[in-house]
């Protein structure tokens, strides 16, 4: 039976006097995709951060079911929630935001590495990613050399090689054309909910949330609705 | 026009007061060091004896060594200024202004900081007088012949404007400011391993010419040796991005943590730019050794000559174009670690997400600047050891001291280079900072 990784309840975050989370609750089922929709300001990437244990809310909870048993993620220290992103969270950003001096294959290596496992492991396991995602032969290219969508295929592999159990990614496909974005959320989903992850997507594009299991739509920091994908 | 947006632009910004404050404090040190400089060159050059011409040449000999960091830092502080406003320019040139007004926007604001700058280096310099005054060449103290006259002091304040503004005109030819941001021009060549060929035959033909000259005069001596010196200066800029990059090469290879990794692909990325930051030291730790232990064996040895300060005199002036140079280059990369920071502060916001910590971000950035340091420092020295071998061989088995205060003083050089890194921590965590 599916059962809550993370359950938001009475989130409230503000900046100066604007309201960005206003007394919301939110559960997240194991194993589901949950797109997050709203217009600009409305409070979506907030609330990702605070899920994910990137910002601290101003009142409210989140627990999060850790392997090693439940977490209250806002009570943690900077340090705790630091060690809580690199090693249960994997995350994936708009522009991919990957090291470009680093090739391809140590970029995603390197999340394992500040986790402590040693470089020949973290690469053997990077090597694997990469080629489930597509990107075989591709493991010594820098950044630059690599197109947008092979980019952001080595930002899904960076998020997944610590083994995290949730991915949040924001925008994952806001900088790249229709199709290869349809490719990335084919690679995104395949790799996480295909194989039983939870993945978070904030996103403004409908056929991005189209994509997901549910959606739920934000407006002045609460949730107004929510759909279930048939 | 152009003043009125330069005026609008000073503001402050996002980016916090040390992105202010560092081009602001190495152009103070610029300044003081320039003056202080130029004051005991004045000294020098109000005497007219027999060796007189000994303490000229090596005041002209040590304002030359300062010059290169000094450029260096100048293009620093510039880079930085353009990248403290790049959002800004960048929002002018959507709204229709030219490049020429943008640049010219950014020389303007360069002088600007460089003159509030040197004008603090004026006050610096006047408070340390008295204490410079102290130090004593010929066996007295230097006293008020420090002070340098009003007109000089201007005309080194408008020096040091030149400079900043030449230097922020060189600095922009490297940066875009395109109506969509300001970016860096990726063209990074690789120093190629001829310069290795053409290094080793410099070093070799240097070292046959110093085995040769032994047995001349002082002043026929001096003549032969600047001319192997500035070979070997040329030496070592060629060779010195190579060896960098070969040393990044292996560390890269075999780095088995995330700071070490980064630190060698960072040096990788660029080995010249590497080597533009740190490379004012190679020729201040060469010339550390080179006359350091000349100076020492002579003493060691008893040759006094007629004027019995002339060594102890010439090695106060190395330990004050050492310490010069060094804390310019500390300020060139205090100043150059914050501009590149604001460069890539979404990648280290980007990081801070992921759950890197902080220290681990600092740790690599320390390294890919302490390396190429290092490397450098104690390469030149070890190169100029080489050059002058008959020299620095004698020098260890009758002055071994003397060898050991170079290496005090260069090692207290890398310690204010450390210090330089650490004031721009604060640019880093404001990077890194989470929402």
């Amino acid at each position: 039976m599916s059962h809550a990784i993370l359950h938001a309840t009475g989130l409230a975050k503000s900046y100066g006097s604007t309201t960005a989370l206003s007394n919301l609750d939110l559960a997240v089922t194991q194993g589901e995709s949950l797109a997050i929709m709203g217009a600009s300001g409305s409070g979506k990437t907030t609330l990702l951060h605070v899920l994910a244990g990137i910002t601290k809310p101003d009142s409210g909870h989140v627990l999060f079911a850790a392997s090693g048993g439940p977490l209250e993620v806002a009570a943690l220290g900077e340090t705790e929630r630091s060690r809580l992103r690199r090693e249960e969270f994997g995350f994936v950003f708009q522009s991919g935001l990957l090291i470009p001096e680093l090739t391809a294959l140590e970029n995603v290596a390197l999340a394992l590495m500040l986790t402590g496992v040693s470089r020949a492991v973290a690469e053997r396991e990077g090597t694997s990613w990469l080629a489930q995602l597509g990107l075989a032969g591709m493991e010594d290219r820098r950044i630059g050399q690599l197109s947008g969508g092979q980019a952001q295929r080595v930002a899904i592999a960076r998020a997944l090689v610590t083994g995290a159990s949730v991915i949040f990614a924001d925008e994952p496909t806001g900088a790249l054309d229709s199709r290869t974005g349809a490719e990335v959320m084919d690679a995104l989903l395949a790799s996480t909910v295909g194989q039983g992850r939870t993945l978070i997507v904030v996103t403004h594009d409908a056929t991005v949330a189209a994509r997901c299991s549910r959606t739920v739509h934000m407006r002045d920091g609460v949730l107004v609705d929510a759909e279930i994908a048939a | 026009m152009i003043l009125r947006i330069a005026w609008m632009l000073a503001r402050p910004s996002a980016t916090g007061v040390a992105t202010v404050a560092l081009p602001l404090v190495a152009f103070a040190t610029v300044t003081a060091l320039l003056l202080t400089v130029i004051g005991g060159a004045q000294t020098f050059f109000s005497w007219s004896d027999g060796d007189a011409i000994i303490y000229q040449a090596s005041a002209v000999i040590a304002l030359v060594l300062l010059v290169v960091p000094l450029t260096s830092l100048g293009a620093a502080a510039s880079r930085l200024s353009a990248r403290r406003r790049d959002d800004r320019l960048a929002t002018l040139r959507l709204l229709g202004a030219s490049p020429a007004t943008v640049a010219a926007i950014t020389v303007l604001e360069s002088v600007a900081v460089a003159l509030a700058g040197a004008v603090v280096g004026v006050g610096v310099y006047l408070a340390a007088a008295p204490l410079i005054g102290l130090i004593p060449f010929r066996g007295e103290a230097l006293g008020a012949g420090v002070l340098l006259p009003p007109l000089a002091v201007l005309a080194v304040l408008g020096g040091v404007a030149l400079l900043a503004a030449a230097s922020a005109v060189l600095g922009l030819r490297r940066v875009i400011i395109s109506p969509l941001g300001v970016r860096l021009r990726q063209d990074t060549p690789r120093p190629h391993w001829i310069r290795v060929v053409v290094a080793i035959a410099v070093i070799v033909a240097t070292n046959v010419v110093m085995g040769i000259i032994g047995a001349l005069e002082v002043l026929v001596i001096l003549n032969v040796l600047a001319v192997g010196f500035g070979g070997t200066l040329l030496v070592l800029g060629l060779i010195g991005p190579w060896v960098l990059r070969m040393v990044a090469r292996r560390q890269a290879k075999r780095a088995a943590t995330p700071e070490r990794l980064l630190a060698a692909r960072s040096i990788l990325e660029s080995p010249k730019a590497a080597w533009a930051q740190v490379g004012g030291v190679a020729m201040t730790s060469f010339m550390a050794v080179f006359a350091g232990s000349a100076v020492g064996l002579l003493e060691a040895l008893g040759e006094d000559g007629e004027n019995p300060f002339l060594y102890g005199d010439i090695r106060t002036g190395v330990i004050i174009t050492v310490v010069a140079s060094f804390l310019m280059v500390a300020c060139s990369v205090g100043v150059n670690q914050a501009a590149s920071i604001l460069d890539r502060a979404d990648l280290y916001s980007s990081l801070a997400r992921l759950g890197m910590p902080v220290a681990t971000m600092e740790s690599a950035r320390r390294r890919a600047v302490m390396s190429p340091l290092r490397i450098t420092s104690i390469g030149s020295a070890v190169v100029a050891a080489v050059v002058v071998f008959p020299l620095t061989g004698a020098a260890i088995l009758f002055a071994p001291l003397s060898l050991v205060m170079i290496a005090l003083v260069l090692a207290a050089g890398i310690a204010l280079v450390w210090f330089g890194l650490l004031a721009t921590r604060p640019v880093l965590e404001r990077a890194a900072i989470l929402p």
